[in-house]
């Protein structure tokens, strides 16, 4: 219904108030500054939220932690855990260094074009996996065993580099040509992303259901 | 015929050929679900995706483009500002795009680095254009947005229509620098990027096509001003209304707070009401104009706009929208049903309504019909409305089998695609493309041949219809 | 809630909008052309979506707020389309009137 709408009884040949185009233009434009007011009051909250350190978001250097996605009966969904020391390659390093790593690890991301085939939260193209939580797949079990790596983050970056050699389905991973270094940063940049809190999406992950 | 008119063509043709251009590259994303090595190691899923995406949102900008151009000398009965800066960024907008669509397919990817983000692309959904590119499109807009603005000055007034659509300019061009920075950041990457797409796609962008659509059914039906007008503020309160903080329902998990799910979904909920008003308008129009349009296809492809937009972004939308649902379905081929649908009724039937508008005027037809815009109309909504059921049925399977019952892993993605729903979806969608495909190329035939014949039969009454 | 629910619970919500959509398809053909059996079929219609709704609030595994958007909504959907023809009919009326 229109903001500020007061009916006017229609006298003799008199326009009512809701047929008048400025009746309507003052409220297309009071209508947007309201809206566009809330959409930036709440911009500078959530801003805050999802910044590094931030109610949803945790530091970069949450990558030298184990990470974990646990459900929480009080909210009634997933969130991550973050827990006990875990760094990747047994090498800790510091919130600088993590910096970098993310900043590294969204270029390839970015100069590969990875979102036009995957999804990050759920944000891309459909094609392959989504990647929000794929630092907590299972599978990189099986890619442990057939790359020969000794850790999951081993086998993630040999994947990488030369995933059209380890291609375990029909659709296959095309090589991008991705060095180690920008290996092991993407690698980076996943497992951070797996730590944050996206409102329990995927639902249940990990946990598939039984009943329909 | 005026300059503005003669660019006008100019961009209508650049975007139908661009609309095959899109249209090729989906049916090879397409046929990569049905054959995983189509292609493989040549042209990747990606880049088939990335020219597919890309191209739509190029050749419908450049449809509205033309469109503006169009309408342009008849809103303020003088040339243009600035009309030869637009025809010279014309040619360098379609270079532009064909040494982009050149350097995916053939160059494709480059190290991680800034430069790959200045000179190969920059890797972010419809944004992929390699910084150099996306300076030339703020460009184009910016000059666009003064052809507007400024034609409106050196005339000394503003029609209502002109003045809603020069003020959408602003934010339609300001949006467009979020296709710049490089985000760190993957949430607030996203965040941002959704404030250009979705404020596009759901704000700016109806209000543009609203102008657009008030000129044509001002020309279409003789349609008085005052009325369109009326009608268009009552949209923009409407759209605006529902669709800022309908810009909420991405936000529910890109790791933003939480109290997104509720202003997201309450506000995109009621996204369908605006919509629904569209189809009235559209039904009135048709019942008390029907006799007296001489322009059959662009009336037509007039309706598809308003129960397109209704059905694709309204009735679709609103399956998925509410959070509890959304969890489950985000991501899946139920989104990409919905998308094709709300961006083909939206947006692309307006333009094409708007092709056979320039078409009757600069052919000097007396009256547009014949057989050819009724089998590409009927080939073109067919087909897509074949692809999104398909979608739709490929998508709850998805939803279905990956995410409720699978738990949402790579085993359960697979499991998901392999899901004989979900192939059947897969095979069904590609026959509708190739259908879609024939009503492409029946409407461009149609566009380019319409009226040869008639134009030399102008002066005879046209055979009853 | 159940995978099977989260479909049946979707698709309920698209069918109360298509209804809609129909209703107002069949009000607007049905007021121009002054006939009252499609306009009786618009109430069919709408009939449609008022038990889609109904099952939704009494039935769909969602919190209250929500139920009272969909019921919200109801009543806007039947609101919509006899305004929007009100409103069409008076300005092209007064544009007849006034030129």
């Amino acid at each position: 219904m229109p903001k500020g709408f007061i009916g006017k009884v229609r006298l003799g040949a008199r326009l009512m108030q809701y047929d008048d185009p400025k009746f309507w233009r003052a409220g297309a434009i009071s209508t947007t500054v309201v809206m566009a007011i809330a959409l930036g009051m709440l911009t500078v909250d959530s801003l805050e939220a999802i910044t590094p350190g931030g109610s949803h978001v945790p530091p970069y250097s949450v990558i030298n932690r184990h990470i974990g996605y646990v459900y929480n009966g009080r909210l009634g969904r997933d969130m991550p855990v973050i827990g006990a020391d875990e760094p990747l390659f047994g090498k800790p390093v510091t919130e600088t260094e993590a910096a970098a790593f993310m900043e590294r690890g969204k270029l390839v991301i970015q100069s590969r074009s990875c979102i036009n085939c995957h999804t990050f939260m759920g944000n891309g193209a459909y094609y392959a996996p989504d990647l929000t939580k794929a630092w907590l797949d299972p599978a990189w079990d099986t890619w442990m065993a057939i790359t020969g790596a000794d850790t999951k983050e081993e086998a993630m970056v040999r994947f990488l580099m030369a995933p059209e050699q380890y291609a375990t389905w029909l659709r296959k991973m095309p090589n991008l040509g991705i060095s180690r270094d920008e290996a092991v940063a993407t690698v980076a940049y996943l497992k951070w992303l797996s730590s944050i809190d996206t409102n329990g999406f995927p639902i249940h992950f990990g946990r598939p259901q039984t009943s329909r | 015929m005026s300059r503005s008119k003669n660019l006008a063509v100019k961009y209508l043709v650049a975007a139908i050929l661009f609309f095959g251009v899109m249209t090729l590259s989906g049916l090879m994303s397409a046929a990569y679900y049905i054959q995983p090595d189509f292609l493989f190691g040549l042209i990747p899923f990606s880049i088939a995706k990335m020219l597919h995406i890309d191209t739509m949102i190029i050749w419908l900008l450049m449809g509205f483009m033309g469109a503006v151009y169009w309408f342009l000398p008849d809103e303020f009965e003088i040339e243009p500002a600035g009309i030869w800066a637009a025809e010279i960024l014309f040619w360098v907008f379609v270079s532009a795009v064909l040494v982009v669509a050149a350097t995916f397919v053939l160059v494709q990817w480059g190290a991680g680095t800034e430069t790959t983000l200045w000179l190969v692309q920059q890797g972010r959904k419809y944004v992929e254009a390699p910084r150099w590119a996306a300076i030339g499109v703020a460009l184009v807009m910016l000059v666009f947005a003064w052809n507007v603005v400024g034609t409106a000055l050196r005339a000394r007034r503003f029609t209502g229509i002109m003045a809603v659509m020069s003020v959408n300019m602003v934010p339609l061009v300001l949006l467009y620098l979020i296709a710049f920075p490089k985000i760190d950041n993957m949430a607030v990457d996203l965040y941002w990027w959704w404030w250009l797409v979705h404020l596009w796609v759901e704000a700016t962008w109806e209000i543009l096509i609203g102008c657009i659509m008030a000129l044509a059914v001002m020309k279409l039906l003789g349609t008085s001003r005052k009325i369109v007008e009326g009608w268009l503020y009552v949209e923009v309160s409407m759209v605006l209304g529902t669709g800022i903080l309908g810009l909420g329902h991405h936000y529910f998990w890109i790791g933003t707070p939480d109290y997104w799910l509720g202003i997201g979904g309450f506000f995109s909920a009621l996204e369908p009401l605006p919509l629904l008003g569209m189809v009235v308008h559209a039904v009135y129009d048709a019942g008390v104009h029907r006799m007296k349009t001489t322009n059959r296809p662009a009336f037509y492809w007039t309706l598809a706009e308003a129960f397109g937009n209704f059905l694709g972004g309204g009735v679709f939308g609103f399956m998925i929208t509410l959070p509890q649902l959304n969890l489950f379905a985000h991501g899946t081929q139920w989104t990409v049903s919905h998308g094709h649908f709300a961006f083909w009724g939206a947006y692309a039937c307006g333009v094409l309504s708007v092709c056979y508008i320039a078409l009757q005027e600069q052919r000097r037809l007396a009256v547009v019909n014949g057989r050819g815009w009724v089998w590409a109309f009927v080939l073109l909504n067919g087909g897509l409305i074949g692809m999104v059921g398909s979608l739709l049925v490929a998508g709850m399977a998805q939803t279905f089998f990956e995410r409720a019952i699978g738990g949402s892993t790579l085993e359960a993605f697979i499991a998901g695609q392999e899901n004989p729903w979900f192939v059947l979806g897969m095979y069904s969608r590609m026959f509708f493309g190739l259908i879609f495909t024939a009503g492409y190329l029946t409407l461009a035939w149609n566009l380019l041949a319409l009226g040869h014949r008639e134009a030399a039969a102008v002066a005879q009454p046209a055979p009853a219809e | 809630m159940t995978p099977g629910v989260l479909l049946v619970t979707s698709v309920s919500l698209g069918f109360m909008v298509l209804a809609a959509g129909a209703y107002a398809l069949l009000y607007g053909i049905g007021r121009f052309r002054n006939s009252r059996g499609l306009l009786v079929s618009a109430g069919f219609a709408y009939g449609a979506l008022v038990l889609d709704a109904a099952g939704l609030i009494l039935a769909a595994p969602l919190a209250l707020e929500w139920k009272l958007l969909i019921a919200g909504s109801a009543l806007a959907y039947l609101g919509i389309p006899p305004l929007t023809w009100r409103y069409l009919q008076h300005t092209h009326r007064e544009e007849r009137a006034h030129p």
